[in-house]
């Protein structure tokens, strides 16, 4: 079902390693990340943010998303098409789920990696400085594991968003341009839910479910406090998981399209 | 003999019929293709051929009718057929920043090939497209198009396929770079089926065993370039080199058919003899006849005599102006296109 998977994800990410335009984006966002985490640090106790100080690191890289993402995934579909050599691509005995996943993956791992990058900012002060983050609660690995899943799956979603904007055109920068767009709504729609109970308002009938799921879905950035300091929501990630898997067959579909 | 079994096609094709939005691309065309034969698509632009090799490759699904692959049907097992199948597509898409060994590497993995196997036919496939160790370590982005061609037909090769689709693989190539092409077809002759689409069809005529012409989505003419001649060119051009005088000869000719017709005379450089060519509508044997009547004469000193066989050119115009023809005659309603041939 997913024949071609491997030799894809290692394709692409050769693609992405070679790529110069990968490491530009990627060099840009954790020097900003950088400075902003030294900065957040330096003024917290001045600030009344209730969360732990590694969920700032959650923020930035939720927030600065819409503009990386784009980068690890406009290429996949958008440059294949582009060049034709999609159509080579399927001559070859590969499943279309296969290439969709294989391409994702690759661009997740790339997502996985800038996120570890990041990490490494906290871990640097832990060493160099024990004392002081030991007070930022930078010795708790209920935090650290809490706020690494939290971006594991919202990165996945975020990928998955960015593959299925790649595969509906043959032009990287429309790609890009619609990857930032349908993030940037997708966070808007979860910041104006922050601190929200979407689902009180119905308790019962289909209007409840329906802002049942709603609410799970765009509520996700409510569940930061929760993983942030260590509880892991599994109906958010299962949610997260769906958003994922929803935009990979959407991707998958529309692959299939060319052949019609 | 009458026993023996037929050995199974490499490809068989029955009604297939394709319509992209108000355009029918293929109106039902049935063919096979045998194992080792290579078989030339020809037709004008739009006539289906290349539509009809992407169905065949699994790129694109028919409307209807039935399409089959070394015995597999394409509608059911369409990624079993594809590791039968080596396609070089139109225009050649390449990845332009990878070396042609990386692409070459990846594409093997791609299509199954691991360990020693592949290595062997990343070797092989190297050797019979001649890219020499300096051009494989070259980024296809750098190379010319000739060589980018080798790269996509080295890639079709690659899986030892049983059938290889080339569609339009000399496209704007060399007349050197084209013989290397030819040149290679010719070293898997007899192993592996070849199906090329070309519009070049010297180049059609000099490799392919059998031809099939599309036009507006049909089959207008199918067969081997002697079976397509007898088809379509019902007359038979032939040239006499003689000292004889025109209007004797053409009596002479005429004695024996009164319909032949005298197409050209022209000089023999310095000799001062001359070259006739005349046109007969009898066929082959009557022509042979002319021939011993000539020579039996003794009066006409005949120097050369040549039957001029019509090329495929000839041949390809002829079978798509007779369907441009009836597609013009009927109209362009949509109950007066001609009945497609099963």
């Amino acid at each position: 079902m997913i024949k071609g998977y491997w030799v894809i994800l290692r394709f692409e990410l050769f693609a992405l390693f070679v790529s110069p335009a990968t490491y530009v984006a990627s060099f840009y966002f954790l020097a900003l990340l950088g400075v902003g985490f030294r900065f957040f640090i330096e003024s917290f106790v001045l600030t009344d943010w209730i969360l732990p100080p590694l969920a700032s690191l959650v923020v930035g890289l939720i927030f600065g998303a819409p503009a990386l993402i784009p980068f690890l995934t406009m290429r996949s579909f958008a440059e294949e098409r582009r060049l034709g050599t999609l159509e080579t691509l399927m001559s070859a005995p590969v499943s279309n789920l296969g290439i969709v996943l294989g391409k994702w993956t690759a661009s997740y791992l790339f997502f996985i990696f800038i996120t570890l990058a990041s990490f490494c900012f906290p871990l640097i002060i832990s060493f160099w400085f024990p004392e002081q983050a030991e007070s930022l609660g930078f010795d708790k690995m209920e935090q650290w594991v809490g706020t690494l899943t939290f971006l594991l799956i919202f990165g996945a979603s975020f990928s998955s968003v960015g593959i299925f904007a790649s595969s509906v055109t043959n032009n990287q920068m429309v790609a890009g341009m619609l990857t930032f767009t349908l993030l940037t709504l997708y966070l808007s729609v979860m910041m104006f839910y922050f601190g929200e109970n979407i689902d009180s308002q119905f308790t019962n009938g289909p209007a409840q479910l329906f802002w049942s799921c709603f609410g799970a879905i765009f509520g996700g950035l409510n569940k930061m406090q929760y993983f942030s300091v260590g509880i892991i929501d599994i109906p958010t990630v299962l949610y997260q998981l769906v958003v994922t898997f929803y935009f990979l067959i959407l991707a998958s579909t529309q692959i299939d399209q060319v052949k019609k | 003999m009458s026993n023996e079994r037929k050995p199974l096609p490499i490809v068989e094709v029955l009604n297939l019929r394709k319509r992209y939005r108000s355009t029918e691309a293929l109106r039902g065309i049935s063919f096979s293709i045998g194992k080792g034969e290579i078989v030339g698509f020809l037709g004008p632009n739009g006539a289906g051929k290349s539509t009809t090799l992407r169905i065949l490759s699994g790129l694109v699904a028919a409307d209807s009718g039935e399409a089959k692959v070394c015995g597999v049907d394409l509608a059911e097992e369409e990624g079993e057929v594809r590791e039968h199948i080596g396609y070089l597509a139109e225009n050649n898409p390449l990845p332009e920043d990878f070396r042609v060994i990386e692409y070459l590497k990846y594409r093997a993995s791609l299509k199954g090939l691991k360990g020693s196997r592949k290595r062997e036919r990343i070797k092989s496939v190297l050797e019979i497209c001649d890219l020499e160790r300096k051009i494989s370590e070259k980024r296809i982005g750098n190379l010319s198009k000739g060589f980018r061609q080798r790269v996509g037909i080295a890639d079709s090769l690659l899986a030892e396929p049983r059938l290889i689709i080339l569609d339009e693989p000399t496209i704007g190539l060399d007349p050197r770079q084209s013989a290397i092409t030819r040149k290679m077809m010719e070293r898997l002759r007899g192993e592996v089926s070849f199906i090329l689409s070309s519009h070049i069809l010297s180049e059609v005529e000099a490799c392919c065993d059998r031809m099939i012409i599309l036009s507006h989505g049909l089959i207008v003419a199918e067969g081997t370039l002697v079976e397509l001649q007898k088809k379509f060119i019902q007359s038979v051009a032939f040239e006499i080199v003689s000292k004889a005088k025109k209007i004797e000869l053409q009596r002479s000719v005429r004695k024996i058919d009164p319909q032949c017709e005298l197409l050209q005379d022209d000089p023999v450089e310095i000799t001062g003899r001359r070259r006739f060519t005349f046109n007969c509508s009898k066929g082959q044997e009557t022509v042979e006849l002319i021939l011993r009547t000539l020579l039996e004469g003794n009066n006409f000193e005949i120097s050369e005599f040549q039957v001029c066989r019509p090329d495929l050119e000839t041949i390809f115009l002829k079978a798509t102006k007779q369907n441009w023809q009836e597609m013009d005659l009927l109209g362009r309603g949509k109950n007066k296109i001609p009945k497609p041939q099963n």
